[in-house]
């Protein structure tokens, strides 16, 4: 079935395909086989509507040029033709069936995700993504890393401006890739146009899909759904490498998720603390809170200055850990680990003239999460 | 009967001619025209529907 | 429903059948502003939808510049992310339930009766009620870009549980005011069933009606169907935000799809709701002006029941990457791709009617012409997103928004100008001046194309829609999307003065305003009197 339509596509693809990527004006052909198989179903209706159009709208255009009243044309006063209306209804459904066959087969392909050799569960959090590799232990979050300034202007816009992260999602090549989906807050919608992978991250529900990617290359793409103020800065970029640099890079991580696991049975100083909070609160907290701790009420509270926060640090904690119901605070247990969450409270307890001087160590914090 | 049907499945092509309608509009019964364009749309689901499942086999 | 309706037994004033239109039996209407806050004649009516209809257009355009403006290079320039959504979502509420809609039964209230040669429609204080229920609506709503925490800011598609749980305080004020209007919306389609089921003139029959009454009759009853169905998904998040229900809520058992379920249920005939008017104004106008009987006129009328019919198969097309089950979008892809054979036949009748025709290009030709190609562009790039494995890479990019401005704006707004210009002469008995209408078409044709056809690509180049600021990359095509802004809002200043003119004067117009003319409507005097057809008139039959 697949090989009988596929000389249709590469026709397409031959047509109008590379030139029409490299200047940016046409759907990427992409790095896997389903993209190039989703490019060739896209050229290939966009060329039977052109056909289409140039026969209708020469017609039309044909006898409003023919038959002008200011050159005396007189009507005609025929106003039925049953075989012509038969054939002009039958051709476009012959067309349509044509059209579901191999889209048929490309979208079976697309949904048949078995026989994965890797599981990635990717987590939509407003306003960045969560990667968790199943069973390696490895996790992290991806913040957008363009600064706000040059969002305001006040820089010069670097050449991947908005499509810059601080840490990408590594995938090996030639690998059968499944990606589980959710979110922790509202739908969002993951893409990358190169690996023609779009879909919704949707809370307490998980998608599939899933990749095998072709050649290695950084590919950047973005949150396809509205969700929230900071959607259109919540970059995806993914940095696609040959096996053996997987492994390694993955191995490295384990190595340092490790050595972050014993960070939290040891006593922390409060420099320590606060200048790793500080980084934590910049790239997590900031996009509600704002830099400055001064929150955009009424949706996003003010930290700097807060009563309640200033005098309660077991709300404070509780509210980081466990989120706040039926408002936009998630959770952040599973999210941070008990270093990250010792910092950031400590961090924010010190800073803006919250000047408490309250130090929370992660073992606290670590028991906290245990209850 | 047959003669409805054909009218209804016209109509759902979108196909039809002038002489036919006014017939039907002259000698037709409504309620006959309505049920069948029912049972006809519900076929018609029925039927992708099976398509559908068929392909995703 | 049967097809030929018994004559009306005679209504309370047709015992005055003068048709001087004042002394028809009931005192003075109240003057001045009272007038038109108690006035029950559907040509007051429909002049005061069309005027709230064109204000609701500016106000909705203002928001789209205002997004065209922040768009217009790259970075953060005049309003905060926060201030774009709510500017993105006001901006498709309006034009959808404040513009379009009301423009729409506007025109259906001054022509149904005109065209079934009917006195009224049949509920006039319902209408009166109806009409006065659309200034409350709107006012709640835009008074929430006021309010603590700002307007809605979710997109006019309010996804679930960026509209419930993360939503702005406003968005209670913002669910009655679409109760509200959906209220009226379904009061005024009761009124145009009731009217032209038993309204119609003597020995008109269904099958004689003109489309666009046609149109209108199918539209009506879509709305009956869907309206509830948006009432009740509205409902289902005034519980989850206010009495602790969990409908859309994951946590509490619910589900966030369910609400996408119910939405496009609801949206996709809404779409059709927008567009089948639209069909039936074209379909009066090319006939009209190619001198030449409507080609197909039964296969015009079963098409567009076939695709009012097929609007309830197709919802979830706008949900090919939610995560559907592979049967569900296999069946939504077959169903859709399905839509695209009456919607071509539709087509084909219109160039068919303009073949061997004797056709002239006044200005409602133009725009109906226009439509007829753009409308069709907007149809191919449907067809396109009917691929479900393409619409993985379509889905939420500027293609969607290119396709769907597409459909609207040349669309069902060209078709409601080309309906305004054709049926100008018969409401104030001067034609428009041509040569500024015209200026306005030219004007209108470059600037929608300039502003929509650069979306395909920045789409298909990956460019996501509701975003407030982009990549580099993207930098051209939105560029030259906010200049044909611009020049398309500033453009449609021309269509206000031009209409200002005709109402104050200008050429004056016969009865038989347009040379192909042939519906009932231009049988009365032009302009036409308050009370037309106190007398039924008698129908002939034409060569439909």
């Amino acid at each position: 079935m697949r090989s009988r339509w596929r000389w249709l596509m590469a026709i397409s693809l031959a047509a109008s395909g590379a030139q029409a990527q490299a200047n940016g004006w046409n759907m990427p052909v992409g790095v896997t086989d389903v993209s190039s198989d989703i490019y060739g179903l896209h050229m290939t209706i966009f060329w039977i509507c052109v056909v289409i159009g140039v026969v209708v709208f020469g017609a039309m255009f044909y006898s409003l040029f023919r038959y002008r009243h200011s050159k005396g044309a007189k009507a005609a006063h025929f106003h039925e033709h049953t075989s012509v209306e038969v054939l002009w209804t039958a051709i476009p459904i012959l067309i349509l069936v044509g059209m579901a066959v191999p889209a048929t087969a490309t979208l079976k392909n697309m949904y048949d995700s078995s026989d994965a050799e890797l599981d990635v569960m990717i987590t939509g959090q407003q306003w960045r993504w969560r990667y968790e590799y199943l069973g390696e232990d490895v996790a992290f979050t991806s913040n957008m890393s363009t600064p706000r300034t040059q969002i305001s202007g006040e820089e010069a816009r670097g050449e991947h401006y908005l499509l810059e992260v601080d840490e990408p999602l590594v995938l090996p090549i030639n690998r059968k890739v499944r990606f589980l989906m959710t979110s922790d807050d509202v739908i969002h919608s993951w893409w990358v146009p190169d690996l023609a992978v779009k879909q919704d991250t949707i809370p307490g529900f998980i998608n599939e899909n899933w990749v095998k990617i072709n050649e290695p290359g950084i590919y950047r793409g973005q949150c396809a759904e509205l969700c929230g103020i900071d959607h259109g800065f919540m970059p995806v970029v993914v940095h696609a490498v040959e096996e053996e640099e997987f492994e390694n890079w993955l191995a490295d991580r384990k190595e340092a998720a490790e050595q972050e696991a014993m960070g939290v049975d040891r006593e922390w100083e409060m420099d320590e603390l606060v200048e790793r909070g500080e980084s934590v609160y910049q790239s997590i907290c900031s996009s509600c809170h704002q830099a400055e701790g001064q929150g955009a009420p009424p949706a996003f509270p003010a930290l700097a200055n807060n009563e309640q926060l200033i005098s309660d640090v077991d709300w404070h904690l509780d509210k980081v850990i466990n989120g706040v119901s039926g408002a936009a605070m998630p959770a952040f247990r599973s999210t941070l680990n008990p270093v990250e969450l010792a910092a950031v409270v400590t961090y924010s307890r010190n800073a803006w003239g919250n000047d408490t001087g309250d130090v929370v160590q992660p073992s606290e914090v670590a028991e906290l999460i245990a209850q | 009967m047959w003669s409805v049907v054909k009218s209804v499945l016209a109509a759902l092509l979108g196909v039809q001619s002038n002489q036919k309608r006014e017939e039907d509009f002259s000698s037709g019964k409504p309620a006959a025209y309505l049920v069948t364009g029912v049972v006809i749309t519900l076929l018609f689901v029925l039927l992708l529907i099976f398509l559908a499942m068929f392909a995703a086999r | 429903m049967a097809p030929n309706m018994p004559p009306q037994p005679p209504l309370q004033h047709s015992t005055t059948a003068v048709a001087d239109g004042q002394s028809h039996g009931h005192t003075a209407p109240p003057k001045g502003i009272l007038r038109w806050l108690l006035t029950t004649n559907h040509k007051e009516i429909g002049s005061l939808y069309l005027i709230f209809s064109l204000t609701m257009f500016f106000i909705g355009g203002i928001f789209a510049l205002v997004v065209r403006a922040e768009l217009f290079q790259p970075g953060l320039q005049l309003v905060e992310p926060e201030f774009f959504n709510q500017m993105t979502t006001m901006h498709g509420l309006i034009m959808v339930f404040a513009a379009v809609m009301p423009a729409f039964t506007g025109l259906a209230n001054w022509m149904i009766p005109l065209q079934i040669g009917a006195p009224d429609m049949a509920l006039p204080r319902l209408n009166n009620f109806s009409f006065w229920l659309l200034p409350v609506a709107f006012t709640l709503l835009l008074s929430t870009l006021f309010m603590p925490g700002g307007g809605p800011n979710f997109g006019w598609t309010f996804y679930a549980p960026l509209s419930t749980t993360y939503a702005p305080p406003s968005t209670t004020f913002f669910i009655l005011a679409l109760h509200i209007a959906g209220i009226s919306s379904i009061l005024g389609a009761i009124n145009i069933i009731a009217t032209i089921l038993n309204m119609r003139a003597p020995g008109m029959r269904l099958m004689d009606m003109p489309l666009f009454v046609w149109t209108w009759l199918i539209t009506a009853f879509l709305l009956i169907a869907v309206m509830p169905v948006l009432a009740g998904v509205i409902t289902m998040m005034l519980m989850d935000i206010n009495f602790g229900t969990s409908f859309f809520d994951a946590a509490g058992g619910g589900d966030p799809v369910l609400f996408q379920h119910l939405f496009w249920f609801f949206g996709h005939p809404e779409v059709y709701i927008m567009i089948l008017p639209a069909f039936g104004i074209v379909s009066a106008i090319i006939p009209t002006f190619a001198r030449k009987p409507l080609f197909g006129y039964a296969s015009m009328v079963y098409a567009t029941a076939a695709i009012a019919l097929l609007s309830f198969l197709v919802w979830a097309h706008h949900m090919f990457v939610v995560g559907l089950p592979l049967v569900a979008e296999l069946f939504f892809m077959y169903s859709t791709m399905l839509i695209a054979v009456p919607t071509g036949v539709k087509v084909f009748n219109w160039v068919t009617t303009l073949f061997r025709g004797s056709i002239s290009f006044e200005s409602p030709m133009l725009f109906a012409l226009a439509f007829v190609v753009l409308f069709t562009i907007g149809g191919f790039s449907g067809l396109m997103l009917a691929i479900a494995p393409a619409d993985f890479q379509y889905h939420d990019t500027y293609f969607v928004v290119a396709h769907f401005h597409y459909v609207l704006v040349p669309g069902a707004i060209f078709a409601i100008m080309a309906g305004v210009y054709y049926w100008l002469p018969k409401w104030t008995g001067h034609y428009p001046n041509e040569r500024l209408a015209q200026w306005h078409f030219w004007f209108s044709i470059i600037g929608v194309n300039l502003t929509f056809f650069p979306m395909h690509f920045a789409g298909l180049a990956g460019m996501p829609r509701r975003i407030p600021d982009y990549a580099l990359q993207f930098a051209d095509f939105n560029l030259l999307s906010s200049i044909g802004a611009f020049f398309f809002g500033a453009s449609q200043l021309l269509f206000v003065l031009v209409v200002i003119l005709c109402v104050r004067g200008g050429k004056k117009a016969p009865a038989k305003a347009w040379e192909g003319a042939v519906d009932l409507e231009w049988t009365v005097p032009s302009p036409a009197p308050l009370h037309t057809f106190e007398t039924p008139p008698v129908f002939h039959r034409t060569s439909h």
